[in-house]
């Protein structure tokens, strides 16, 4: 289980949810009279994702060195809150994430099995003025071909939805703390270290939604260890990653009874820390600072 | 791996009685419909005291949870022969405490994670036919994958639903034998509404066409008859923006073939099973 969660959220969610919104938004104004009406316009927000990757890093951690990752997600977001004032919103998200593996630890692995991963989360959202929001966020990692023990978190991120003010253009800083619990040593961490990780993400994703056919953003972000988060030979190594990537969200069609759908592209770049390094080491056993993913995928949300 | 308690259950529970409270409280909705659209989401979490999957032993130790959840697209909806196309995919799950479980080898709770994706068709007279590929797996190793493809048939007669339902092994084999089986089960449904809850009395008989209950003297026909009665409860009387929830609960009294009685050490079972549930 390992970075590109990173990604996944950053990509995939971005992509699927904010930027298709950030569509949506653009193009009401000129189409209300055709608009066709909501199809869903209860309290339930259902989206899924399904993305093709050629590498899976978590956090910077690498989870496979052949074959494709396959991760499909599922969503069910309950808004229990919608007001106006200070606090605006409250939210509560389930849902599953989950990769599979063709190669190296997946099908062609000593398991033999494709499902490497499967995530159940449960997330509480709260949204305040000023696109100010505060979610906390339960995740149990497991792997159902058994390649690493199962991973609880307790996740807390702190985010602006600066769309508002910006218009077509959004930056949308964040900052993220998530807590490792339940742990022994090597068993229970995303590092397999000796004690329980405490992880720190900032990032940024600034984002334009001008263009009628297609929605674009840049995600940035910096994953460090707050404590034991990327443990090696006994050293906790602070610098864990830093990425940059492009998201490229095509709109297949408007809102209809189907909901709306997406195609998604993206690219990212990371840059390694030394304990990262080193679980991205070459077949010779070198340490590989940089890697390059690559990602598309179908996503809908209704 | 879904049977007489599991998935028949939940299928009957997401399907046809959250159908019938569906139509029940329609004429009672005060507000709008929160969902229109084409899409339903479907989601149940029971609690058992025994899993047996068409008659075959699973667990019946410790505490067993189902919970599982089913999005179906509505393709079509009209009138004339053809009436509705619906496909859908869906995920149910079992998880155990006793043997095959969290007290068992792997001390892993996650007994069995199915994946299914389905078409199905409706025609005039409330006939209707789906097909349905299914991926049994075990997430705790307990059991090696199986791939099916099942095909099921009904229709509301007589007000008892009768259906068929005929089921291929692709890989792997639910019975651990060795051969893939062929599976036949045929069911009816009788169910009546009272005071605003729908009590439903399923029956049915599971046999194998070929390899399907395989023991020790060859392949068995009969794997399981079983009768069972359920009731679900509407928790929400109209058709709120958090969708229809309901809470069910219900027993089933299943009589084993051979095979699956020696495999249980006992020819007769009590399944008892309580839950909640919601549609959207």
């Amino acid at each position: 289980m390992f970075s590109i969660r990173g990604i996944r959220r950053a990509t995939t969610v971005v992509a699927a949810a904010t930027l298709m919104l950030g569509l949506s938004g653009s193009r009401a104004w000129a189409q209300a009279a055709a608009e066709p009406p909501d199809p869903n316009p209860g309290a339930l927000t259902i989206t899924g994702n399904i993305d093709f990757l050629n590498q899976y890093m978590f956090r910077g951690i690498r989870q496979n060195s052949t074959g494709m990752a396959i991760w499909p997600s599922f969503d069910l977001g309950i808004q229990t809150y919608s007001g106006e004032g200070g606090f605006k919103s409250a939210t509560i998200n389930i849902g599953t994430w989950n990769s599979l593996h063709t190669g190296d630890t997946g099908q062609d692995g000593p398991t033999g099995k494709l499902w490497y991963e499967s995530d159940f989360y449960a997330t509480l959202g709260l949204g305040f003025g000023g696109g100010f929001s505060f979610g906390t966020t339960y995740t149990a990692y497991t792997s159902p071909n058994s390649t690493f023990s199962t991973v609880k978190e307790i996740m807390f991120k702190l985010g602006v939805d600066d769309s508002a003010q910006l218009g077509k253009f959004s930056m949308k800083p964040y900052a993220i703390f998530a807590f490792e619990f339940d742990t022994e040593a090597g068993t229970g961490q995303a590092d397999a270290g000796e004690n329980a990780g405490k992880y720190l993400e900032l990032g940024i994703a600034p984002g334009y939604t001008g263009y009628s056919r297609a929605a674009i953003a840049f995600p940035i972000k910096l994953g460090m260890s707050m404590g034991d988060y990327y443990e090696l030979d006994g050293e906790d190594n602070k610098f864990g990653y830093f990425s940059i990537g492009g998201i490229v969200t095509v709109p297949l069609g408007g809102t209809g009874k189907f909901g709306a759908w997406n195609l998604h592209f993206g690219a990212e770049y990371q840059k390694l820390g030394d304990t990262t390094a080193f679980y991205n080491s070459d077949d010779d056993g070198d340490p590989q600072h940089n890697q390059f993913i690559g990602s598309v995928g179908f996503g809908f949300s209704y | 791996m879904g049977g007489p308690g599991g998935r028949a259950r939940r299928l009957a529970a997401a399907a046809c009685v959250v159908g019938g409270l569906m139509v029940g409280t329609a004429g009672a909705q005060s507000g709008g419909d929160p969902n229109p659209g084409a899409m339903t989401l479907t989601t149940t979490m029971d609690a058992s005291n025994a899993y047996l999957f068409r008659g075959i032993p699973q667990d019946d130790t410790g505490l067993i949870l189902w919970p599982a959840a089913d999005l179906s697209v509505a393709l079509r909806s009209g009138g004339g022969t053809l009436r509705s196309i619906t496909v859908g995919v869906g995920t149910w799950n079992s998880l155990h405490t006793g043997v095959t479980g969290t007290d068992g080898p792997s001390g892993k709770l996650w007994y069995e994670s199915d994946f299914s994706a389905s078409a199905g068709l409706g025609f005039g007279g409330g006939v209707t036919f789906a097909t349905a590929y299914t991926a049994y797996t075990s997430p705790n190793g307990a059991f090696a994958t199986v791939k099916e493809l099942s095909m099921k048939v009904g229709a509301p007669l007589y007000g008892v639903s009768p259906y068929a339902l005929v089921a291929f092994e692709l890989e792997g084999q639910a019975d651990g034998g060795v051969v893939e089986g062929r599976y036949l089960e045929i069911g009816a449904a009788p169910s009546l509404t009272m005071a605003g809850a729908v009590v439903a009395f399923p029956v049915k008989l599971g046999l194998s066409l070929e390899g399907y209950y395989e023991g020790l003297e060859g392949d068995e026909q009969f794997g399981f008859f079983s009768v069972g009665g359920n009731i679900t409860v509407p928790l929400t009387s109209e058709q709120s923006r958090f969708g229809r929830w309901n809470a069910h609960g219900g027993a089933d009294f299943v009589r084993l073939g051979d095979s699956n009685a020696l495999r249980l050490g006992d020819n007769t079972k009590v399944i008892i099973s309580a839950g909640v549930g919601f549609s959207y």
